[in-house]
């Protein structure tokens, strides 16, 4: 599993900081997810998703997917 | 108050509470010990309330699998010492049976309850969190 996230952050000009308390997490899990480290609970996958007002899939890729990259 | 505030709180107490335990054990007061832990437990207890520190889902799964792994190596490895310790008495040694050596004996016992208590948790709990998150096998 990959993920956009470090982009969206980046899109939206958020810190790591101000993403983790936007959705109720430490830094160090921001950053575990952003390097793919540890996988998000689907509760954390769509809070993330509703704060940059995408779908799930447009920021979690499944590994092999046609929309990597 | 942030997580990074309440972490150099939390090192802070802890760093008061280790030298009022410290000073207490040299003074041979374990009264003042005792107060000095339940105090730091205390303390901490409510910042954390009031800071509202909430422990994210990574954490839970890290402390979930410290958890299992520790399991996984303790109660084996009190099993296998408990075994060990009777083992002696058991195998018509009288020498671990009485005189200086029965603490062997009493230790492996102490041991052995103690693995049982841990495995018989292990289960109660197992079965309340099965039954919660609906394992039941209903349909």
């Amino acid at each position: 599993m990959n993920n956009k996230l470090k982009v969206y952050r980046a899109m939206h000009d958020l810190t790591q900081e101000q993403l983790a308390e936007a959705i109720g997490v430490s830094r160090q899990t921001v950053i575990a997810i952003e390097s793919d480290k540890y996988l998000p609970s689907l509760g954390l996958a769509f809070k993330i998703s509703r704060l940059f007002k995408v779908k799930v899939e447009d920021i979690f890729l499944e590994e092999g997917s046609e929309d990597e990259n | 108050m942030n997580r990074k505030r309440y972490k150099q709180l939390r090192v802070l107490v802890a760093f008061f509470v280790g030298m009022i335990v410290s000073i207490a054990v040299a003074k041979g007061s374990y009264l003042l010990a005792t107060a000095g832990v339940f105090t730091g437990i205390l303390f901490m207890f409510l910042v954390r309330s009031r800071a509202k520190i909430t422990t994210d889902e990574r954490e839970l799964s890290i402390q979930e699998k410290a958890a299992r792994v520790t399991y996984s190596i303790f109660a084996p490895t009190l099993g296998i010492i408990s075994f060990l310790l009777l083992l002696p008495a058991q195998g018509g040694f009288t020498v671990f049976s009485k005189g200086e050596w029965l603490f062997v004996e009493s230790l492996g016992i102490v041991f052995a309850y103690l693995t049982l208590f841990l495995i018989t948790l292990y289960a109660i709990v197992y079965y309340l969190f099965n039954k919660k998150y609906g394992g039941n096998g209903d349909e």
